[in-house]
């Protein structure tokens, strides 16, 4: 456990240290393999699936704030859409813009989020989003992963109606725009996973904030159960044509993934839980104190023993030796402390012993030899 | 001499006002009324667009029989009932809207008071 609170602070100190570099690239990542999964999945615009302009956008992205991310991809998806037909782009737009007039209004830091959801769908791995979001997020991020949902659901019924809207004639407008309007309202799975979703959403946020021991991991386990059931109880009611198989990976998955955000987020050590109970004029006071788990980082403290420290009589030997030792300690919070057991230090001491003249290592002094064991 | 503590007040507060605080002090310049208000007002606007939108939709789904039968059909009832379904379409997200700003509202005064509480003990920190 040592050696991963020791890895959480080495990446958190990298974050600080290159976060002006960190963010830009892990936006362009983000931006990069949006445009790149709309292309391969629609890919009707042959002029937009070229990788330089996916790459350019990207890199627009990458210093632009969050939500350029979704108005360039929703730009790529509705060019895609009217290279196919121009009655599905129109679909497409109302329904862009019923969710930015209509839900974005609430939720604009939730930018990710509604990224993310359809991106994952792709991924067939959909079922880590409830389980993100509510360990991150709040309730109000059910309306983001709503969007999200819808977003993936549209662009899927565009792809699976492609043939029969390009197997129609120019004149069909009304049968084009008909066709689309029902696939996406009479899309029961979209349904049943908004409401599998939005509960785990909130069941996930409503534990997670409970007053109880382990309230992420009983968060998580509660949330992937609550979603396997409803996304069977739909199966069973409308017949949407879940994978088991596949449910049950995706939240392993799911469970997974949100163990890695509690790491991160929520680590802290239940066998020092304090509680604590005291009064002023106005209230009684129960508290509940939870120890987080840290550890203090590696650190390098570097001693010299050379002639320029000390008298040259007592520290310099015949051969004119220098005595080097590196001590790297780590040391964890939660760490007992037995008076001379070194306990938790890693790394231990490195000695370094340089020669200046032609000794042959045997005229380290006393000292010396003190500091080496 | 450097003070720790006054540091790291400076450094909490420098991070709330370049994050949170920002939209929280715009919030804030508003009384309740006025902010609730000027959100209800862009929620009527907005979904007055939806509805639109979501009618221009309707039209167009079946835009031949409805072209058909716009001369048979009663034009003041279809009226009534197309402004009743905006009236209560806005009321509801207006109602919505009323709530979620009511605690957004309530929630930046208690962020900000916070605030406020810090840079009065920072203040203090500097006359010790």
């Amino acid at each position: 456990m040592t050696g991963l609170l020791e890895f959480r602070e080495k990446i958190k100190q990298l974050y600080s240290k290159a976060e002006f570099l960190l963010m830009p690239f892990m936006k362009f990542l983000l931006a990069f393999v949006t445009l790149l999964t709309l292309n391969r999945k629609l890919g009707y615009m042959t002029k937009l699936d070229n990788m330089a302009i996916v790459l350019i956008v990207a890199l627009m992205c990458s210093f632009l704030p969050n939500s350029c991310i979704i108005l360039f991809a929703a730009l790529f998806s509705l060019l895609h859409v009217y290279a196919l037909s121009m009655e599905a782009a129109l679909v497409g737009l109302c329904m862009y813009l019923l969710m930015f007039l209509l839900f974005f209004r609430f939720t604009p830091k939730d930018s990710l989020v509604v990224v993310m959801t359809p991106l994952l769908c792709v991924m067939k791995i959909p079922f880590v989003i409830p389980i993100a979001v509510g360990l991150i997020c709040g309730p109000a991020s059910i309306v983001s992963v709503a969007c999200g949902i819808c977003v993936y659901y549209l662009l899927d019924t565009v792809i699976g109606s492609a043939p029969t809207i390009n197997a129609m004639g120019e004149e069909e407008t009304t049968a084009k725009l008909r066709l689309v309007i029902d696939a996406i309202l009479d899309n029961k799975s979209m349904i049943v996973m908004i409401a599998a979703f939005g509960i785990t959403v909130l069941v996930v946020y409503l534990i997670r904030r409970m007053s109880v021991d382990h309230s992420w991991t009983i968060a998580m386990v509660a949330g992937v159960i609550t979603n396997i059931v409803i996304l069977l109880i739909g199966d069973l009611l409308y017949d949407t044509n879940i994978s088991v198989v596949s449910v049950l990976i995706g939240s392993l998955l799911a469970l997974a993934v949100g163990k890695v955000i509690e790491f991160f987020r929520f680590c802290v050590d239940y066998s020092r839980t304090e509680k604590v109970q005291f009064e002023d004029d106005e209230y009684y006071y129960y508290v509940k104190a939870v120890p987080k788990m840290t550890v203090s980082v590696p650190t390098k403290t570097v001693k010299k023993i050379n002639s320029q420290t000390r008298s040259s009589q007592q520290t310099r030997n015949a051969s004119g030796r220098s005595v080097v030792t590196e001590r790297t300690g780590v040391r964890a919070s939660n760490a007992s402390r037995v008076p001379g057991n070194h306990g938790n230090y890693r790394g231990g001491r490195s000695v370094t012993i340089s020669g200046h003249g032609a000794g042959n290592g045997q005229g380290v002094d006393a000292d010396d030899f003190e500091e080496l064991l | 001499m450097l003070n720790e503590e006054r540091i790291i007040l400076m450094t909490q507060l420098a991070a709330y006002e370049v994050n949170e605080g920002k939209r929280n002090v715009k919030i804030d310049h508003y009384f309740r009324s006025d902010y609730i208000a000027v959100q209800v007002l862009k929620s009527i606007v907005s979904s007055s667009i939806a509805f639109a939108l979501v009618f221009a939709l309707y039209v167009f789904y079946d835009f031949e029989n409805f072209m058909q039968d716009l001369y048979k059909m009663d034009l003041i009832a279809f009226a009534r009932d197309v402004l009743i379904r905006y009236g209560v379409s806005v009321v509801a997200y207006g109602v919505v809207t009323y709530i979620v700003c009511t605690y957004r509202y309530s929630r930046v005064k208690r962020s900000l008071k916070c605030y406020y509480h810090n840079l009065k003990k920072l203040n203090s920190l500097y006359r010790e």
